[in-house]
């Protein structure tokens, strides 16, 4: 039945081969690294071709959906399928492009590392996941394959487990995503309960707010905005990826930026009419996250770990996204703008990780200090291509992050209260600091004694970076001024995304909203939002790219608050304290305190008594559990057979 | 398509299902490897009411439920059983069944 239906088949393939790849290498060819990177890349490029050809056939279509009852009863109904739909398609092309430019890059990255098989079967379990999630049907499903990335964000983080470090940071992850899971799925219950379905298209039907009274819906929504919060590191739960950094670096590009990370804010798409319906909710979002935007560009500005600065980078920008789609429900405008910025967000964001990454690979140190006085600048081609993503992330036209941030900015600009446009523009200008403060100290190194006085750096010591042995991996045999060209690939690809993406605009606002709206131009915003971008690199220049620079920053001719950044805002100090005081203190003590005497004092007494008369029965007892075992099923048997034949 | 419409198909399935985790359980020597064929057999006994239920019931929930109950009550049992393993794994340093002799009358 679905050989005669070609994207019934198309969608089946993209779920399950990388479902069979990870099956395969984890059960079969671990140990064969060759074989497992066949296995991975052929499982990851079927669904990238299948993708784009999903995305010029489908894309200006009416949505297609493929339901199949999975749980059927009279008042719930649980279906599973596929949801084929200008959102999801978009979401499927990022996905399976850095899916596949992250699998072609790890070639060279991990090259000779002893868990390379292992590794290609964990990125094929996040590509069956995200994949899923993308195009599910059903909210249970799409919950489903949320935890799945989740699993797979676990195992990736952790993937350097003999290094301590990692394993506490993939634990973190998991542990504080799955609490904001829990809000997410006890507000899939409230919707299963009060309105009986999770099918994607009825929820975003107007019915429900007919069906379910307004409260209800508040509550639904932020429930499962918990959820958002935990997957798209929204304050307070924006704590796990910061440390999620631990992973290597494709990973961080992969998951950690562009598209695993993104799944929070395409949820909010995915059921934008639903989030949409309730105005309190939507304003709890715009606060959050607008929290989240300053809070990260903040701690963003004193990081001197380069994955830092891009990770609190990634959790300010999923805020600007949250941002632009709270604003615009608000202000009764599209989903455009928000989505729209995941898409150009995802491009940039993965290109500079993976830059970051070969300048890691490069020097063994995640300083990118370090990396500028050991000469990073040498590598040309990562050190263009990282240029031009952080002036995309800057806002600097005509790349892509600049249509993007201007749409956001437009939409916070609809709000009747224009504290909200202020704080964006404040977040814009902090963004384009801090990535520039990376760009010009790598772009223009001083020598290593200038940097002494940078909070938090330490001189001449180098970070552990791969946690594993770098001798074990030289730097390939093709080398291009020492960067391989499996890594350099992506790196031009997904520069060329960011060029040309920005003037797609218009024609991915046709595919998703079905007409394109004439933009008036507001120039005041417009000058504004480009003299925040400009203002931002000029100060990153004055404090680190000039000649003489002081080297410092801005930020350190206020003590108080330069501590309060580096500190991150106290944020983990208050989780700590939080698990200590509550969880620890009140919750496990108790329980315990239960445990101990109610629970054990009623199993002793039962105990104590069962022994007396068990003594009286220990001689059966041969201390051969499996003979007793098959000597009742060969009685069972018997029984069995005696009474078919007496029949 | 005809063999996914029969209730022999299924019946099949769980009786092959059943017959490896009976064999497993009775086998093998490593109390994990037990209990995972203790869940092949919870899931044989699944996969037979949801057969059944499909085929036979008149109501289409009963099977479903308990269904949903076997998961449960195999969760539980998981847990549980992982914990005395590990309780094992303590005392006697192996997991091998015929180290567990303690009980030998």
């Amino acid at each position: 039945m679905c050989v005669s239906d070609p994207i019934l088949l198309g969608c089946l393939l993209t779920v399950f081969l990388p479902l069979s790849a990870f099956a395969l290498i984890m059960i079969f060819t671990r140990d064969n690294h060759k074989l497992s990177l066949a296995i991975s890349l052929v499982a990851s490029t079927i669904p990238l071709i299948i993708a784009w050809t999903f995305f010029f056939k489908l894309g200006g279509r009416e949505p297609i959906i493929y339901n199949f009852d999975w749980l059927v009863s009279d008042i719930v109904k649980v279906p599973f399928g596929f949801l084929l739909d200008p959102t999801s398609l978009v979401m499927l092309v990022i996905v399976a492009t850095i899916s596949w430019l992250v699998q072609v890059y790890s070639i060279g990255y991990m090259e000779g590392d002893p868990g390379f098989g292992r590794y290609y079967a964990d990125l094929s379990l996040f590509a069956l996941a995200m994949l899923t999630l993308v195009i599910s049907s059903g909210l249970l499903q799409l919950y489903i394959a949320w935890e799945l990335v989740g699993l797979a964000s676990y195992l990736l983080i952790g993937f350097w487990y003999e290094k301590f470090s990692a394993s506490e940071a993939g634990k973190k992850a998991f542990v504080v995503t799955r609490f904001g899971d829990i809000g997410f799925f006890m507000g899939l219950v409230f919707l299963t309960i009060f309105y009986g379905s999770l099918d994607i298209a009825t929820v975003n039907s107007a019915a429900v707010a007919k069906s379910m009274p307004p409260w209800l819906i508040t509550s639904a929504g932020l429930l499962i905005f918990c959820g958002v919060m935990g997957k798209s590191a929204q304050f307070p739960l924006h704590v796990w990826l910061p440390d999620a950094m631990e992973g290597p670096t494709p990973v961080s590009a992969l998951l950690h930026s562009a598209t695993m990370v993104a799944a929070g804010v395409y949820l909010m798409t995915r059921i934008f009419p639903f989030f949409a319906a309730s105005a309190t909710t939507m304003s709890v979002i715009l606060v959050i996250s607008t929290i989240t935007l300053i809070l990260s560009s903040t701690i963003g500005m004193v990081a001197t770990d380069i994955k830092q600065v891009w990770a609190y980078s990634t959790v300010s920008q999923l805020g600007f996204m949250a941002m632009g789609l709270a604003a615009a429900a608000l202000a009764s405008g599209t989903l455009f703008a928000g989505y729209y910025h995941l898409t150009t967000h995802a491009g940039f964001k993965a290109l500079l990780f993976l830059c970051s990454g070969v300048f890691i690979h490069h020097f063994g140190t995640n300083n990118f200090f370090n990396i500028a006085t050991q000469g990073g600048r040498k590598l040309i081609i990562p050190m263009v291509t990282i240029t031009i993503a952080a002036l995309a992330l800057a806002g600097i036209f005509p790349l892509s992050g600049f249509f993007s941030k201007e749409l956001v900015l437009t939409a916070l600009a609809q709000l009747d209260n224009k504290l909200w446009l202020v704080l964006g523009l404040f977040g814009a200008f902090l963004t384009a600091y801090y990535a520039f403060r990376v760009i010009f100290v790598m772009l223009f190194p001083k020598e290593p004694e200038a940097y002494a006085k940078v909070p938090g750096h330490i001189v001449h010591v180098e970070a552990e970076a791969h946690g594993h042995d770098d001798d074990a991996h030289g730097h390939g045999h093709d080398e291009h001024h020492g960067v391989p060209w499996v890594m350099a690939f992506p790196l031009i690809v997904l520069a060329g995304f960011t060029l040309i993406l920005g003037f797609c605009q218009g024609y991915l606002e046709k595919l998703l909203l079905g007409e394109s709206h004439p933009h008036a131009i507001n120039y005041f915003l417009l000058a504004s939002a480009v003299t925040c971008a400009v203002g931002g690199i000029a100060l990153a220049w004055f404090d680190w790219g000039r000649k003489g620079a002081k080297c410092v920053g801005f930020i350190s001719k206020f003590p108080a608050l330069q501590t309060f950044f580096i500190q991150k805002w106290y944020m983990d100090h208050f989780w700590r304290w939080f698990l200590n005081r509550c969880i620890y203190g009140f919750f496990s003590k108790w329980f315990t305190y239960n445990d101990r005497r109610v629970v054990d004092g009623g199993v002793d007494a039962v105990a104590f008594s069962t022994v007396g008369s068990g003594r009286l029965l220990s001689f059966i007892q041969t201390a051969f559990l499996q003979y007793n075992l098959l000597f009742m099923v060969l009685v069972l048997a018997g029984v069995g057979i005696y009474l078919m034949m007496g029949r | 398509m005809l063999l996914f419409n029969q209730l022999q198909t299924y019946l099949f399935l769980a009786l092959v299902l059943f017959a490896i985790g009976l064999y497993g359980v009775l086998a093998r020597r490593s109390l994990i490897a037990i209990l995972i064929s203790v869940e092949l057999i919870l899931n044989a006994a699944s996969i037979n009411f949801m057969a059944f239920n499909r085929f036979l019931a008149p109501h289409p929930a009963v099977g479903q439920v308990i269904t949903l109950f076997i998961m449960a009550v195999a969760a539980a049992e998981a847990a549980i059983a992982l914990s005395i393993i590990v309780a094992v794994y303590r005392k006697q340093k192996s997991i091998n069944v015929e180290h567990v002799t303690e009980l030998r009358g």
